[in-house]
């Protein structure tokens, strides 16, 4: 595979994180005969990254079973792309969590696809890597099918974290919930683009989507891109996408009962965090991911 | 107990309080007056320490520590306590898990150790009754959804946990219902205290019925215009502001 292969920032899916430019330096994979995917979705340029280095899963959960798919992109590694598709058949459900870390290039996707009745629950806690992109495709092709993709991003310097979703209702009755939460330090960028397709005949859809990104110093970068492509006429959606400074009036309210400026803000940073993990997680699970953004908090000490 | 002397106070430049002198011995409730706009809540935030409130001239102290050289966390260490007139709405985090850090970290600036879990949690349980607050709404987010009723009896429930040396009440009053100003003014009544002062900001007469001060102040036009005795606050409930604006 080569360089001029790769998307540069030209490319609208890519306009805010230059894959072409973090790969300058990284020995890249040959080409690798590419299947079609399991369901026939693989289409991205990740895809073909991750099956060139061989790193290509397939999940299916079959009919009323529930499941739950841990994956941690933390080992250190210079490069890594992988892609994993999943199908969940009727009334399936599947908890998947994402948790991700690292210094190179550290790029995964996964093609999700719901049968009627189906749920897909996703959690992801990033930290960014040199250039780190989540992709999260969703198709819904069953009706009644609920997703819920949730997310923190939490980036220092030299750090950039990409949470890239595309959700596509494709019948009806479906539900989305989308809650992504992030924070960026100075030199740290945070990416969200997310995307929700209701087609013609999906009514009854229910979505919504919100993204809310906090900079927590001068030259913290955030780029936001939320999309609703709505053709039914039947349906709700709602959206709501912010990026700001720490709520300066929460703060002083804190620091007036008696909590340090750095307690409050901590305090503060990891509330706003944690509201994207959700409360009825397994406990154990539930406990590593806040434990993460605590732990994070701690080391960034501001 | 609470002394301001000849405070001047500017916000974005233009200033608001001009001149202001303030004694509120330990023991006694005063009651600040005065019309919308004339700096009560101005002075609540300065003395608190927030940004953006320049103190340019003029002294304050608490049991005769000078408050103003002190980050707003060192002065609540020392036992000043603002009920907010608009307490803010935090997200994420339980009203519990605040007021326990809050008691915390103040007993550490004393030097004292934490107040273990159980004691502290008993404390803020039988406070909360007493304010007739549902042990439900303390592990709801701060004031997220909460009714004016309620941010402000969670205001109350904190001065009870707190237990500050000086206490600025600013416009407690609004947002209550009648039931529950009595409720939120018998719990301020209780903390009365020899070693207490209490500085109580209203428009209205009303919550003077319930909190019986002991001077009323008016505030006008940046300055203290008038002092006086509990009187004071019906004359200005029958005649309104007006000839204090003037006179200023």
């Amino acid at each position: 595979m080569n360089l001029a292969d790769l998307p540069n920032r030209r490319v609208e899916a890519w306009k805010y994180s230059d894959l072409r430019a973090a790969l300058a330096e990284a020995p890249l994979p040959a080409d690798a005969a590419r299947p079609a995917g399991a369901w026939g979705a693989l289409d991205g340029v990740i895809d073909r990254l991750a099956i060139a280095q061989g790193r290509h899963a397939i999940t299916k959960v079959r009919a009323g079973e529930k499941e739950m798919l841990i994956e941690r992109f933390d080992a250190p590694s210079p490069f890594g792309a992988y892609v994993r598709e999943i199908q969940v058949l009727p009334g399936g459900s599947l908890t998947r969590i994402v948790v991700q870390s690292g210094d190179g290039v550290d790029l995964s996707a996964a093609y999700v696809s719901l049968s009627a009745g189906a749920s897909f629950r996703q959690i992801i806690v990033s930290e960014g890597a040199k250039l780190a992109r989540i992709e999260t495709h969703v198709s819904v092709e069953g009706e009644g099918a609920d997703v819920e993709l949730n997310g923190v991003y939490m980036v220092k310097a030299g750090r950039h974290a990409d949470l890239t979703s595309v959700i596509e209702h494709k019948v009806a009755g479906g539900t989305t919930r989308q809650l992504i939460k992030g924070v960026a330090r100075k030199g740290g960028r945070g990416v969200f683009q997310g995307k929700i397709v209701v087609a013609r005949h999906a009514q009854k859809t229910d979505a919504r989507q919100y993204h809310h990104g906090i900079l927590l110093e001068e030259g913290a970068e955030i780029y936001a891109k939320p999309e609703l492509m709505i053709h039914a006429d039947d349906v709700q959606c709602a959206h709501g996408n912010t990026a700001g400074g720490l709520d300066e009036g929460a703060l002083f309210y804190m620091r007036s009962r008696g909590l340090s400026e750095g307690e409050a803000r901590a305090m503060l940073i990891e509330a706003f965090l944690v509201e994207a993990i959700p409360e009825d997680l397994e406990a154990v699970i539930r406990d590593e991911l806040t434990g993460r953004v605590a732990a994070w908090l701690r080391e960034a000490r501001i | 107990m609470f002394d301001v002397k000849n405070f001047h106070i500017s916000v974005g430049g233009a200033e608001i309080i001009k001149g202001l002198t303030l004694h509120v011995p330990a023991g006694e409730t005063h009651a600040l007056m005065g019309p919308n706009g004339s700096g009560k809540s101005t002075l609540a935030y300065a003395l608190s320490g927030r940004d953006g409130y320049e103190v340019t001239q003029g002294t304050a102290t608490l049991g005769g520590e000078d408050l103003l050289s002190l980050a707003p966390e060192e002065r609540a260490a020392k036992g000043l306590f603002l009920s907010f007139q608009y307490p803010v709405e935090i997200p994420g985090l339980s009203a519990i898990a605040f007021l326990k850090a809050a008691v915390n970290a103040q007993r550490k600036s004393r030097g004292l150790d934490p107040m273990p879990a159980p004691e502290l949690l008993k404390l803020m349980r039988a406070k909360a009754d007493a304010l007739k607050i549902d042990q439900e709404m303390l592990k709801r987010p701060i004031n997220v959804g909460f009714s004016g009723g309620e941010k402000k009896r969670f205001e109350a429930l904190q001065m009870a946990v707190l237990e500050p040396r000086f206490a600025i009440l600013d416009e407690t009053d609004s947002g209550l219902d009648i039931d529950a100003l009595r409720i939120v003014a018998e719990n301020v009544n209780a903390l009365r205290a020899p070693h207490r002062a209490m500085l109580v900001i209203t428009h209205y007469q009303r919550l003077l019925d319930y909190i019986k001060p002991d001077r009323v102040h008016v505030l006008a036009r940046g300055r203290i215009a008038a002092s006086g005795g509990p009187d004071l606050a019906h004359e200005l409930e029958r005649e309104g502001y007006d000839k204090y604006l003037r006179a200023a």
